[in-house]
């Protein structure tokens, strides 16, 4: 056999001399890792080995978890932590997840018949498309965590997951979008059928008696379209009306049910003209236009929620503070002010409250946007969602959860997303005018008609109104937009609200945050300088050495660079000051300058630190934060558009401006707090149309009152919420897309709109003058709407 | 022709049950996941059975090792 370059698995390139192998399909096959060996083990052990004949893509590489993440899995059996997502039905419970590395069918197929053979698994349904799986479970036999851990086992990750609101909202829209669309689809065919029988009255006499069987039979078949499937037009039309606001459903929904009655009354009195089948077919486009924006939409919701993971928060809850041995693992959301809680290194504060024991650096730049990790000792607050990244802490809890800091800034999101400019779009501003041109055209038909030839009024205005049917019109916009949302899907940008990609068109003013959205948002070793013999790589290798104790994020940008590990022994961690330990029976010193007792300190506007060796200076580290690659890139895009920059941060350190001027970027707004944000925003929206683009929990009030919001998809759960933006992946530059993707739309909705004026203004002169027989307001009509929509679908290349 | 008055409404009589097929068919989900089911039937059921049998066998503790 030859040698297999890649992993069988999971198609990544072997490591050399790799040596996992498993036999599937009675050849020996090579695999890149322990991990993607024992999964290929398992698939075989099951016999499911029909999962390689059919796959068409490779899976994803598998990453074991550590005890620890498994250990997390346990925490989703507590019953006050399910009673979030789980739904349960006396023994039953029901949970949908989302499973990660789901890329084909054949996944699908895996994980179904690999769960059905766990006893107590009652159902399991896999979506492909959405990468969700719905599990039924008998609570009794059956834990959920067992259940996670035998999709792990399979290498994929499953997580509990909630359906947002919005996106539930969105499923029963399309499902009811769906069933109108079908049964219009159904009964236009039908009415077609019958209406080209009946056009054939124009050219041959056919028997009166048989046009009356076919016109009573159209008038049935179309009435459930114009009752059933219309429905959402009146009522969007009604509430239109009701906000004294003028829509384009107004004129659809007087077009439809006056073309409808007027109809319905010809049959029944037997003289007059019918245009059944030009209200169905009407029907069935507009419909299938407002379907296909609706599923736009819902996949840019169901793509983004898919972002939120529901991680249990925990707490480790302490009984009394002289034995912090005894502890107990409880929900946060059940903790009790004046509780004792102990945060160990590393993890997230659960709760909101002041430390009564240790002292450590916590990271806070999600809620704070500083970069530097703050220095907190006893008596200090500490705040839910800030991470303890050096030493243990005992923490009393302050204020319950739903009273915390996140919960006022999410409070705070919410009123900025009631103040938000109301935006109106193109088609709401063309539609006021048509519906008025509409009426005063229809009435001064009647009127012209009463004085020329009475009998005939009626039948004229009628066929003005089916005419002028805006459903060209009504086409224009959405299909652009929808075209423009799936394109932007596939390039990782997820567009939440429709009105973006016209409001883009105007946005004068770009707001970036600094820490996670400009810059990296995690340390790296910027530089070295060497004071002695021993070598850059000698000193870095030291440095890493003594930060193997510590989680501070420092010490993550050492691990990095470290190419050996030297035996140090006695190493000790001194919060906010360094760590110290012994090399060759000397004193080894990392920290900063008071810590390693440095004279002179090196001036610079990063962080700064020093290695010492018995208190010879060997070397100075100097950290940061590194900026994104593609930073500068959009800073420059939006100079050369004329775009005005600022950056506004809640970091009061000298690195803003510091980035500012490296990115040329107008202006600099420093150390803000949330509501600080929000206020410079309003006092900016003025004036300017204003694009945010932030990450941070901060940032949330400010991404909801922006005309345009855009987050990344490493940003906080929070922020995701509420940007109507989020780009997959880390590159910037994808607003530059976004942007231009912006212009080519709104160009071609213009285009659309000028067509379906232009028809309008062809045909309307016809029907005043009586010219417009049924047959051609049908043909003209269905002609102009496929133009429009071919118009949109050149977005889609 | 006077056929039609019969055929018609029976031509109506099965768009009426098309209809009630397709509400059906969206009331079960059945338009959620597009890709699925079109492969579904490549995965051969009866063949890797019998091992699926004997796994099940050996494996009625499923986590004791």
């Amino acid at each position: 056999m030859t040698e297999q370059k890649n992993c069988f698995h999971c198609a990544e390139p072997n490591p050399k001399n790799s040596h996992y192998q498993v036999t599937i399909n009675g050849q020996l096959q090579k695999m890149c890792c322990p991990g993607c060996a024992a999964v290929a083990q398992t698939i075989v052990d099951s016999g499911l080995t029909s999962y390689y004949t059919h796959r068409s893509k490779t899976a994803e590489k598998m990453v074991t978890l550590v005890p620890d993440e498994l250990k997390q899995l346990d925490y989703y059996d507590l019953q006050t932590i399910q009673a979030d997502f789980v739904k349960q039905n006396e023994s039953v419970s029901e949970v949908t997840l989302i499973v990660e590395g789901v890329t084909c069918a054949a996944c699908s197929w895996l994980i179904e018949k690999q769960l059905r053979f766990i006893p107590g698994l009652l159902f399991i349904n896999v979506n492909t498309t959405l990468h969700r799986a719905i599990i039924k479970w008998d609570n009794q036999q059956l834990k959920l965590s067992a259940i996670l851990k035998e999709i792990q086992k399979i290498g994929y990750k499953a997580y509990p997951f909630q359906v947002n609101k919005q996106e539930a909202f969105y499923r029963q829209q399309v499902k009811s979008y769906l069933r109108r669309l079908g049964l219009a689809g159904l009964a236009t065919m039908q009415v077609m059928m019958f209406a080209i029988a009946l056009y054939g009255d124009f050219f041959s006499v056919m028997e009166t008696e048989f046009i009356h069987y076919f016109r009573w039979v159209s008038l049935i078949l179309a009435t459930p379209v114009l009752l059933y499937s219309a429905q959402p037009f009146y009522i969007n039309g009604w509430r239109n009306l009701r906000n004294k606001t003028l829509g384009m459903d107004i004129p659809i929904s007087i077009a439809l049910l006056g073309a409808y009655s007027a109809s319905a009354y010809a049959t029944i009195i037997g003289r007059g003209e019918v245009y059944f089948e030009s209200v169905s077919m009407f029907t069935f486009l507009l419909l299938l236009g407002r379907l296909l924006e609706l599923r736009a939409r819902r996949k840019a919701f169901e793509t983004s929620s898919n972002l939120l993971r529901l991680l249990p928060s925990m707490a480790i809850l302490i009984k009394d503070i002289n034995k912090p041995q005894e502890q107990t693992i409880i929900p946060a959301k059940t903790l009790q002010v004046g509780q004792l809680v102990l945060v160990k290194a590393g993890e997230t504060v659960p709760v909101d409250g002041t430390i009564i024991n240790g002292a450590s650096h916590m990271e806070e730049s999600m809620l704070t946007g500083e970069h530097l990790p703050v220095s907190k000792g006893e008596n200090d607050a500490v705040f839910a969602g800030s991470v303890n990244s050096s030493s243990p802490l005992t923490i009393r809890v302050e204020k319950l959860a739903q009273n915390s800091l996140i919960a006022d800034i999410i409070h705070l999101q919410d009123s900025a997303q009631l103040n938000k400019p109301r935006i109106e779009i193109v088609a709401d501003r063309v539609a006021r005018y048509f519906v008025a041109a509409l009426l005063v055209i229809a009435s001064l038909t009647y009127i012209g008609w009463s004085l020329i030839a009475p009998d005939q009024a009626f039948w004229i205005t009628l066929s003005v109104l089916v005419a002028t049917c805006p459903c060209a019109l009504s086409l224009a916009t959405p299909t652009a937009l929808t075209c423009a949302t799936a394109q932007l899907n596939k390039q990782g940008i997820l567009i939440k609200q429709h009105h973006v990609l016209e409001t883009l068109n105007k946005i004068d003013h770009m707001v970036f945050d600094k820490t996670g959205t400009l810059s990296k948002g995690n340390f790296l070793l910027l530089n070295t300088e060497v004071y002695s013999q021993y070598s850059k790589q000698e000193c870095i290798d030291l440095a890493a050495q003594l930060e193997r104790v510590s989680e501070h994020p420092i010490a993550r940008a050492f691990k990095k660079q470290q190419k050996k590990t030297i035996a140090l022994t006695n190493i000790v961690n001194l919060p906010g000051q360094g760590l110290q330990g012994d090399y060759r029976q000397q004193k080894l010193k990392l920290g900063h300058a008071l810590f390693c007792a440095i004279d002179s300190p090196i001036e610079s506007k990063e962080l700064l630190i020093y290695l010492t060796l018995d208190k010879q200076l060997l070397a100075s580290f100097e950290l940061g934060d590194e900026l994104r690659e593609s930073a500068p890139a959009i800073i420059d895009y939006c100079h050369s558009r004329n775009i005005k920059t600022t950056l506004l941060t809640g970091d009061i350190s000298l690195k803003s401006e510091d980035i500012a001027s490296q990115l040329h970027i107008d202006k600099v707004i420093k150390g803000v707090t949330p509501e600080g944000k929000l206020r410079y925003l309003q006092q900016l929206q003025k004036k300017d149309k204003i694009l945010m683009v932030g990450d941070g929990i901060n940032d949330a009030p400010v991404l909801a009152g922006a005309d345009v919001s855009v987050t990344l998809a490493s940003g906080s759960d929070i922020a995701k919420n509420s940007a109507d933006v989020i780009l997959l992946g880390e590159d910037l530059s994808k607003i530059q897309v976004l942007n231009q993707t912006a212009q080519k739309t709104t160009a071609i909705i213009k285009e659309n709109l000028a067509w379906a004026i232009g028809y309008n203004l062809i045909i309307v002169p016809l029907a005043i003058m009586g010219h417009v027989p049924p047959y051609i307001a049908a043909i003209g009509m269905s002609f102009s709407s496929l133009i429009v929509v071919s118009n949109s679908l050149r977005l889609l290349k | 022709m006077s056929i039609i008055y019969i055929l018609i409404p029976i031509a109506m009589l099965f768009v009426t049950l098309a209809v009630v097929l397709f509400f059906w068919a969206i009331k079960s989900n059945q338009f959620d996941d597009l890709d699925r089911e079109g492969i579904n039937i490549l995965f051969d059921e009866d063949e890797p059975h019998a091992k699926l049998q004997q796994h099940k066998k050996t494996d009625t503790q499923p986590h004791a090792k």
